[in-house]
C-alpha cells in the first residue's frame, strides 16, 4: 500500500498540469487524461474489493453480468436480521446498539477479508468461485456499514 | 440516473412492508439477494385453502428500484393462485416501472422472490399432506429445515 502510494504520488508530480504549461495544448490533453487514469486506477487499487475484481478480472475469471452465483441462504438470513436490527437502531435512536452492531459487522468485514488475502495469496491454486463468494458476502457487509454509516451521522 | 415516476411512487409509499409469520402453515418465505450489490429482499405470501394468495407483504434493503419492484410484485400477486403468481416474469415488472438496463437484476430479483415463496409454501404443504394434518408443528419443522 505504501508503494502504491509512493507510486502515485510520483506519477501525479509528473502529470501536474504545472509541469506541462509550456507544452502544446495537445501535449497538455495527454498529459491530463493521463492523470485522469492515474487517479481512476488509484482510487480502484485502494479499496479492497475493487482491487480483488481487478485482480480477478486480470486473471481471467472476470464476472458474468447476471450470472453471478447466488448468495447462500445463511448469509441471507443473516443479513437480513442485521439489517432489521440496524433498522430498529435507527427508530430507537440508541448509539451504543449501533456502536455495537457496527462493531460486529466490521470484525466480520475484515475475518472476510483476510481470507480473501489467503485465497488471492497463492495464484496458482486460486479458486474464483471461491474469491467471488467472499466478495459477494463483502458486499454485503460494505452495504451495511454505509447504512450504519449514514444513521451514525443522522444520530 | 434518474429513477422513473413509478419507482419514485412505490419507494416512497411502498405497499405491502411488513412480515407475516413464517411458521404459519398457510405462509410461504421466499428470500432472495443479490451478490453484485448487497441487497436482501423478502417476500411472503398467505395462501388460504384454495389455493388463493390472501395477503402479501415484503420487506427489502436495497435500492430504490429493487425497493419498487418487490412493492409492485406484493400487489400484483394478491388475488392470484399460487401458480398464476409463479408465471409473473420480471420482463413485465421492469416494463411497468420502466427500470433503466442497469437495473433490470432488481425486476429479476422479485420474480425469484415470488418464485422462491410459492416453492416454500408448495413445499409445506407437501410435508403436511404426507404427515397428516394431525401434527402441524412437525410439519412445520421440517419445511423449515429444508
Amino acid at each position: 500500500m505504501a508503494a502504491l502510494e509512493a507510486r502515485h504520488r510520483e506519477l501525479s508530480r509528473a502529470l501536474h498540469p504545472d509541469r506541462h504549461a509550456g507544452k502544446t495544448p495537445a501535449e497538455r490533453r495527454h498529459a491530463l487524461g493521463k492523470a485522469i487514469e492515474v487517479n481512476d486506477a488509484f482510487r480502484q487499487l485502494k479499496n479492497p474489493l475493487a482491487r480483488a475484481s481487478a485482480l480477478l478480472a486480470s486473471l481471467g475469471h472476470a464476472p458474468v453480468d447476471g450470472q453471478e452465483a447466488k448468495p447462500p441462504a445463511e448469509l441471507l438470513m443473516d443479513m437480513m436480521e442485521q439489517r432489521e436490527a440496524l433498522a430498529e437502531v435507527r427508530q430507537s435512536r440508541d448509539a451504543k446498539a449501533l456502536d455495537a452492531l457496527t462493531a460486529s459487522i466490521e470484525a466480520r468485514r475484515d475475518a472476510t477479508l483476510s481470507a480473501l488475502a489467503a485465497v488471492f495469496a497463492e495464484p496458482g491454486t486460486l479458486s474464483a468461485p471461491r474469491a467471488a463468494e467472499l466478495m459477494g458476502e463483502l458486499r454485503y457487509y460494505a452495504r451495511f456499514l454505509e447504512e450504519a454509516g449514514a444513521i451514525a451521522d443522522e444520530l | 440516473m434518474a429513477y422513473s415516476d413509478k419507482v419514485i411512487e412505490h419507494y416512497e409509499n411502498p405497499k405491502n412492508v411488513g412480515t407475516l409469520d413464517k411458521n404459519d402453515n398457510n405462509v410461504g418465505t421466499g428470500l432472495v439477494g443479490a451478490p453484485a450489490c448487497g441487497d436482501v429482499m423478502r417476500l411472503q405470501i398467505k395462501v388460504s385453502d384454495d389455493g388463493v394468495i390472501e395477503d402479501a407483504r415484503f420487506k427489502t434493503f436495497g435500492c430504490g428500484s429493487a425497493i419498487a419492484s418487490s412493492s409492485l410484485a406484493t400487489e400484483w400477486i394478491k388475488g392470484k393462485t399460487v401458480d398464476e403468481a409463479a408465471t409473473i416474469k420480471n420482463s413485465q415488472i421492469a416494463e411497468e416501472l420502466n427500470l433503466p438496463p442497469v437495473k433490470i437484476h432488481c425486476s429479476v430479483l422479485a420474480e425469484d422472490a415470488i418464485k422462491s415463496a410459492v416453492e416454500d409454501y408448495k413445499k409445506k404443504r407437501a410435508a403436511r399432506q404426507a404427515l397428516g394434518a394431525a401434527e402441524p408443528a412437525v410439519a412445520t419443522e421440517e419445511s423449515r429445515a429444508q
